[in-house]
């Protein structure tokens, strides 16, 4: 959100070793750490908050200093990206590429009509066909590193950055650092390895009925993503609109679980393939099980 | 509905996309891609000798998180008289200038100053640092000094590698260095007695050089979460021409203490020139302490060292980084230093004593630098600090005092052979 970001790091010392807390990305993140040094607790917290920090600023769309405003602002004229922004477009594509046009970074404008605050705001058929018109990657001219974006289209990278946010911030503390650590941001997670005082980390998942943990997920190492529904939804007539929208359609998506949990190698895998579950609808199950992916389905 | 299977594919995205992402360091100080420029300009005035002005450009440039190049470039002005070694006298004193082609005259009672010194000198310096493994790093390092009569190229490595989670870095490196030195007017012959004006002087040679090999050990340790603790082994060897050429001994009257006249004409005194050995061997022991106090920095080292010259030198440095505020600081200075003096200073011979013109197995000199001394330093520094530049003004004053010998002759009794010398030196520096 725009405004003042809270760089507060607070750090609390646990049985395994510390947790260190901040804010980034609009969500409360977590790390942690298996070591008793208090040093070394601090100065990995801070790599991972700075880089969350780095990346917020960076990919944010509300600020207008970033290279997104740049591309957002060039009337249709092409931009040169950074390498940092390169590889992650390329990946993006790719991504709109293997589901067929499902994941679209350019779909975030339909937020503009969708306003997921639990209310029965349901927007009409017309303003969503306005938006579908300024939507779908295929109409991006992209050759690397140059983009340019139809006057109107807007990139979203909200759907992909917390992911890459976590892969970072766990790739600059392997650099420093070989102990196992957990990190956290908003329910993305990411662990380095298996601590050495039990045998796996446990991550609680999120009920969709409120803050209850409900289930309890164990892992060693790698990543894992949740999407799903559970705290941002609009109901009218009975129907539960989901918050996770069709770029085709502009419409949430129906008959679709209400979360879903996907651990991969990577928290950004994780990511893609969760929120591609939920796209799927129904079909999100036996999306998964193609996959050979370890997931946990909310119904 | 059919699904493909995507994970492969999405495997070989996603790694694609963090192998291409350069690795942005969190340190905010290691913008990638940019150059980190720091200019400093340097004056140093001794009270009635060598004045310094020293401008330093430096710049480092982080290629990436594991690799870092770093260029520097500094220039010397010196102009002043500096101590040419010989012994006051009741009389004024006549020396020939290194050239051969000129003189100049030392007053009565004073130290003979040969104020033909100046001198430019333009350095460069370049390193590359880059990380071997996750756990070490490399740098390699060249520089290059010239001065008009002074040439000097050297290289370096060095390695660093952590241990014990990052809480302690041990160092090792060694550094070659080749002199090359063309002095105005030649070598002089060691022990040869200066000439006057627009006679031969003792030359030996046109060119001299050496050879500098150093190897340094270290271990850097965090002690705990506010302090560090460094300790360095230094070793050093000097082989080659390691006299001063521009330096000479008083031959005096062993009765009077007055310096033997060589030449009554121009009222030139004799004096020769010294010689060193051709190698020298130091050993260093350095051990810093580094603590952090509520946002301050205290910062203690010491440094011990002995060489087979039989200088032994005992240096303490204190320096106290106090923070006034998130963007200002001021920092205090205090430094000793103590040198013994080498086992062949002569501040002077008594006439018949001297070795013999050539003699150059037979080592001499009365360079103030290699006697007996103490020195201290007391400074205060200034400086704001911003995300982005910073600058800081640091004002030092040094005082130097050489022991007299304990032994003076006649007139030397009431000579001050080393006076107290005082410098003040003044630091600008600009980081961008």
């Amino acid at each position: 959100m725009p405004g003042i970001i809270n760089r507060n790091i607070t750090i609390e010392k646990t049985d395994m070793g510390f947790t260190g807390m901040f804010d980034a990305m609009a969500s409360p993140c977590e790390i942690l750490i298996e070591t008793h040094d208090y040093a070394l607790a601090k100065k990995l917290v801070q790599i991972a908050a700075d880089e969350a920090w780095r990346i917020e600023q960076k990919f944010s769309r509300y600020r207008n200093d970033n290279i997104l405003y740049h591309i957002h602002h060039a009337c249709g004229e092409p931009v040169e990206v950074d390498d940092e922004l390169t590889p992650l477009l390329n990946f993006a594509e790719q991504c709109y590429q293997l589901t067929d046009g499902m994941f679209d970074i350019t779909s975030g404008i339909l937020r503009r009509a969708w306003k997921f605050d639990c209310s029965d705001n349901i927007p009409t058929h017309r303003t969503i066909d306005e938006l579908r018109s300024l939507i779908g990657w295929e109409k991006v001219s992209w050759q690397p590193p140059f983009i340019s974006l139809p006057v109107g289209m807007e990139l979203d990278l909200g759907g992909i950055g917390k992911e890459y946010a976590v892969d970072r911030a766990a790739l600059l503390i392997s650099q420093v650092s070989d102990i196992a650590i957990l990190i956290n941001f908003g329910g993305d997670l990411y662990a380095t390895k298996p601590p050495k005082s039990r045998e796996s980390w446990q991550v609680g998942i999120e009920s969709i009925d409120g803050w209850n943990k409900t289930g309890v997920i164990k892992i060693k190492s790698g990543g894992i993503a949740t999407s799903g529904d559970a705290r941002r939804y609009l109901e009218r007539d009975g129907i539960r609109y989901s918050h996770v929208l069709n770029p085709k359609t502009g419409w949430p998506v129906e008959e679709g679980p209400k979360s879903v949990t996907v651990a991969a190698p990577r928290c950004i895998d994780a990511g893609f393939l969760s929120t591609t579950a939920m796209l799927n609808g129904k079909e999100a199950k036996s999306f998964l099980e193609v996959q050979e992916v370890q997931y946990w389905l909310q119904i | 509905m059919k699904h493909k299977k995507i994970t492969m594919a999405l495997t070989t995205a996603a790694c694609s996309l963090f192998n291409a992402t350069p690795d942005v360091q969190a340190d905010e100080s290691a913008d990638l891609g940019e150059w980190d420029i720091n200019a400093a300009v340097l004056y140093y005035t001794e009270s009635e000798r060598v004045s310094a002005f020293e401008p330093v450009i430096s710049a480092k440039k982080q290629i990436d998180s594991d690799e870092s190049i770093s260029l520097k470039l500094t220039l010397d002005s010196l102009t002043g008289p500096s101590a040419n070694g010989a012994v006051p006298s009741i009389n004024p004193q006549t020396f020939t200038k290194p050239s051969g082609n000129s003189s100049y005259t030392a007053p009565a009672n004073e130290a003979p100053l040969d104020d033909t010194f100046k001198d430019t000198r333009v350095a460069f310096s370049a390193s590359w640092e880059q990380a071997l493994s996750r756990m070490t790093r490399m740098t390699l390092g060249g520089n290059l000094s010239k001065e008009y009569d002074y040439l000097s190229l050297g290289t370096s490595v060095m390695f660093a590698h952590d241990i014990n989670q990052r809480n302690t870095t041990l160092n090792a490196g060694v550094s070659f260095a080749h002199d090359t030195i063309e002095p105005e007017g030649d070598i002089p012959t060691p022990f040869g007695i200066m000439q006057p004006t627009g006679t031969t002087q003792p030359r030996l040679t046109g060119t001299d050089d050496k050879t500098l090999i150093d190897v340094l050990l270290g271990v850097i340790q965090v002690v705990d979460k506010d302090s560090l603790f460094q300790v360095n082994y230094s070793y050093s060897q000097a082989d080659g021409y390691l006299t001063d050429p521009f330096k000479v001994i008083s031959i005096v009257d062993g009765a009077t203490g007055l310096p033997i006249i060589e030449d009554a004409t121009t009222n030139l005194s004799q004096v020769v020139f010294e010689n060193r050995p051709d190698s020298r061997t130091k050993h260093s022991l350095y051990t810093q302490y580094k603590r952090n106090i509520i946002g301050d920095v205290m910062d203690v080292s010491y440094r011990y060292m002995f060489d087979d010259w039989e200088i032994t030198s005992h240096t303490l440095d204190f320096r106290y980084r106090l923070k006034t505020s998130e963007t200002t600081f001021w920092q205090p200075h205090l430094r000793y230093y103590q040198q013994s003096e080498a086992e062949f200073f002569r501040p002077y011979f008594v006439s018949g004593q001297q070795p013999g013109v050539g003699a150059d197995n037979v080592y001499a000199t009365s360079d103030y630098r290699l006697g007996e001394m103490t020195t201290y330093t007391i400074g205060l520094e200034y400086g704001e600090k911003y995300h982005d530049h910073g600058w800081s003004i640091a004002a030092e004053y040094y005082l130097q005092s050489v022991t007299e010998p304990s032994v003076k002759v006649g007139q030397l009794a009431q000579q001050e052979l080393f006076p107290d010398v005082d410098a003040f030196m003044l630091r600008f520096n600009y980081d961008f």
